[in-house]
């Protein structure tokens, strides 16, 4: 890798000699650093190198502590992590923050099932009666006062 | 084997309806730099790719698609909820509720059905990467252009991590490219 030491995380490495005829992206150099759970979710990117929006369209802040938008934070980053690894293999302390987070991740789903009702419908071995059915959807949304 | 899970990959919580807006978001349903096409183009290409890390990239990024098509899909249901006639008039949607009524269906903002021959599996493994990559950047101006149309933070603040997935994917892709 050539100058490793000049580069930031806002660049990544190259080959000392790119192959011609090629596209060439630059391979991010770590996952390091990293956003927080909550913040990497309303940025769309664990990684504040790939942070790059359109013109000024920045997160507005953190979303609500709820139960569901931690799950969701918590599989994001198990999400960017796994497509890091992906093109990572041997980062071998990536592997590690992954397996943290999946582990938290699986601990939140069981969680949060108990609470609002089963997320895959195995989960709805945990109740009584059959409510796999129960709404709301994931696309439903009532707009004010509704549900969701 | 495919796994549902009840929940959305980031919320979709649109307060107000608004079906002028759903009327050019739908591209990114079923138009040609979609969602759709996005999940259809990588999980296909996935049988012939030569290398192990190639087929695992292409499976996690094409089933994060299938997320996002749902979540699109969300957009255009909360934008079109309890509408009258009189609001598909006054947002110009009497082409498209003729049709579909007020369900979702995969179509380009220009009204015509969506179609596979906006994605290519060449079975050539640079020949795919590269397209993939060019599919990332060519949805991220659809978003680009979806952000420039939009006033309503709630539709904003979707589109907008949406759009971030492109670069992120886009640069996974240019990781691919170069791992052997």
């Amino acid at each position: 890798m050539a100058n490793k030491n000049e580069c930031t995380y806002k660049q990544g490495t190259l080959p000392m000699c790119a192959p011609l005829a090629l596209g060439t992206i630059p391979a991010q150099q770590s996952a390091e650093p990293a956003y927080d759970k909550d913040q990497a979710l309303v940025k769309g990117t664990l990684f504040p190198g790939l942070d790059l929006p359109f013109k000024d369209y920045v997160a507005a802040g953190t979303l609500e502590d709820t139960p569901q938008y931690e799950l969701m934070a918590l599989d994001f980053v198990t999400q960017e992590l796994a497509l890091y690894l992906d093109t990572h293999a041997d980062d071998k302390e990536a592997f590690e923050t992954w397996k943290c987070f999946t582990e938290l991740a699986k601990e939140g789903r069981r969680r949060y099932a108990e609470r609002n009702g089963p997320l895959k419908r195995s989960q709805t071995a945990m109740f009584d009666s059959w409510v796999w059915t129960d709404e709301p959807w994931p696309w439903e949304f009532l707009g004010n006062g509704g549900n969701g | 084997m495919f796994i549902y899970e009840k929940k959305l990959q980031y919320p979709v919580r649109i307060k107000n309806a608004n079906p002028a807006l759903a009327k050019f978001i739908i591209s990114q349903y079923g138009g040609p730099d979609g969602e759709l096409g996005a999940s259809m183009r990588y999980l296909s290409q996935r049988y012939s790719m030569p290398y192990p890390e190639l087929k695992t990239i292409l499976t996690d990024i094409g089933v994060e698609e299938l997320g996002h098509l749902e979540m699109v899909g969300a957009i255009i249901h909360q934008l079109t909820r309890n509408m009258s006639v009189e609001d598909v008039k006054a947002a110009g949607m009497e082409a498209y509720f003729v049709d579909h009524t007020a369900g979702v269906y995969a179509q380009a903002a220009a009204g015509w059905p969506y179609n596979a021959a906006t994605f290519a599996v060449k079975g050539d493994v640079i020949a795919d990467l590269t397209e993939d990559m060019g599919a990332e950047q060519k949805a991220r101006v659809t978003y680009d252009n979806i952000l420039r149309m939009c006033d309503d933070p709630d539709v904003i603040d979707v589109i907008r991590f949406l759009r971030e997935r492109e670069v992120v994917h886009f640069q996974r892709f240019g990781e691919a490219v170069q791992s052997r």
